[in-house]
């Protein structure tokens, strides 16, 4: 049983000076005394299985993006980069908003706007609520995945684009509020569209993340759609 | 002609300067150079992914928020954990601690943190390898202070001068909160095992009961 003058020694000695290297006073009275083999084999097992445990765990995607929003929000992010597409739509919403656009283009403008943050709350609301259900992942190392057919909608989408653009020199591009609502809807669009393909760059298996994206290319194609009619209207 | 030099790789002290002129990149570079470490912190320290997700962006908000005055007089990390282990202990003292009582397995010698000395029961060995899902348990039940301590040095490996750092306290308060925190832990895993003894005790009888 511990408790002799020199076991208070043992555990003050490795209180005041760790179990790694030991003490010499423990190495001294440790063969004489079996309770304190005990108790440094114990805590030495204690501390080797607490050195098993990860040092490191990846958080999920949804920290950082959330984090960004609201680094933007508060206006600390300097940069006009992906991070900060988000607060530049909000901007432009609220400067172009008394610009003398009909009550319809603003209702579209903001039900386009609307529908892209509704998504991504409600998206980063069910990622929060499955990841209470499963246990956080050790780290994997994950292989890039093609993004197809999805990759596919996007570059057919920039082919249509830029088929547009050609069809319609700058020269001849109409400016009118119609044209001008949809253009901006489609900006907002793009960033939507940028941040989901930012993120599963990060997250290739995030199929929340490529459903947003699918139905953001479906949008992207009916406005241009749209747009290419207008086009045709005009000239 | 020089040759062209390859860009040069941004630096934790290039990202730091930057994040403090608001760059984006940077915030972003300084996340993912930290982000892991901190996550696994709160992790330890609540268990709970979702309060683990709110405290690291907590953190890492405030730290953000607070990057123009990092002076450099502390390492980075160490100043991010500071702020970390704050976010952490300021929640944790918020919550109601678990109804575990602890004196009913520990009663630990508080003048030197050695285990309880029961007269006449023998010391119970952890059989030389500790289940670690029986350790995690047994971290969750130890009070937030020696729990903090405990993570930072056996599972993160700070060193006590640093801990210290990121806790505010002194180096011999490290170094006696780390004791404590292991002989506590000792004799929690030591419950785990009379417990275990004493189920199949009761199941062993209960058979013995059925088969009369």
């Amino acid at each position: 049983m511990r408790g002799s003058p020199q076991c208070q020694d043992v555990a003050e000695a490795i209180e005041r000076e760790g179990l790694s290297p030991l003490p010499e006073t423990v190495r001294e009275h440790l063969p004489s005394c079996v309770a304190c083999q005990g108790f440094v084999a114990d805590l030495d097992s204690i501390v080797t299985a607490a050195r098993q445990f990860p040092t490191e765990v990846e958080p999920p995607a949804r920290v950082w993006i959330s984090l960004r929003a609201q680094l933007a929000a508060e206006g600390l992010l300097r940069e006009e980069g992906l991070a900060t597409e988000a607060t530049r739509g909000g901007r432009w919403w609220q400067k172009g908003w008394g610009h003398g656009f009909s009550g319809l283009l603003q209702g579209r403008a903001l039900a386009t706007a609307a529908v892209g943050l509704l998504i991504f709350a409600a998206g980063v609301a069910q990622l929060r609520h499955n990841s209470s259900i499963t246990p956080p992942q050790p780290i994997v190392k994950e292989q890039p995945q093609e993004l197809d057919p999805l990759a596919d909608s996007g570059a057919a989408l920039r082919t249509q684009e830029h088929e547009l653009r050609s069809a319609q020199p700058a020269g001849t591009l109409s400016s009118s509020p119609v044209d001008d609502s949809l253009q901006k809807d489609l900006q907002t669009l793009d960033a939507f569209i940028a941040e989901c393909e930012y993120h599963l760059k990060a997250n290739p298996h995030d199929q929340l993340a490529r459903e947003y994206l699918a139905g953001a290319y479906q949008q992207k194609a009916e406005l241009l759609a749209e747009m290419m009619d207008r086009g045709r209207s005009v000239n | 002609m020089p040759a062209r030099q390859a860009p040069k790789p941004l630096t934790e002290a290039d990202a730091i300067r930057l994040a403090q002129a608001g760059d984006a990149t940077a915030f972003e570079f300084l996340y993912s150079l930290h982000g892991r470490r901190v996550y696994a912190l709160c992790l330890r320290m609540v268990r709970e992914p979702s309060d683990a997700e709110d405290l690291m962006q907590e953190a890492f908000l405030q730290l953000f928020r607070k990057i123009g005055t990092f002076r450099g007089e502390s390492a980075f990390s160490t100043w991010l954990h500071r702020m970390t282990v704050n976010v952490v202990l300021m929640r944790l003292r918020k919550k109601t601690l678990p109804a575990t009582s602890l004196d009913e397995v520990t009663d630990p010698d508080d003048e030197t943190g050695g285990p309880r000395k029961d007269v006449g029961a023998p010391d119970l060995r952890l059989s030389g390898a500790v289940d670690r899902v029986n350790l995690e348990r047994s971290i969750e039940k130890l009070p937030p202070g020696y729990r903090t301590v405990f993570t930072l040095h056996d599972v993160q490996g700070y060193e006590h001068n640093e801990i210290a750092e990121i806790m505010g306290c002194s180096v011999g308060n490290s170094k006696s909160q780390l004791h404590k925190a292991r002989t506590r832990l000792r004799e929690l895993l030591q419950e785990d095992i009379r417990q275990h003894a004493r189920d199949e005790r009761a199941a062993a009888k209960s058979q013995t009961t059925e088969g009369d």
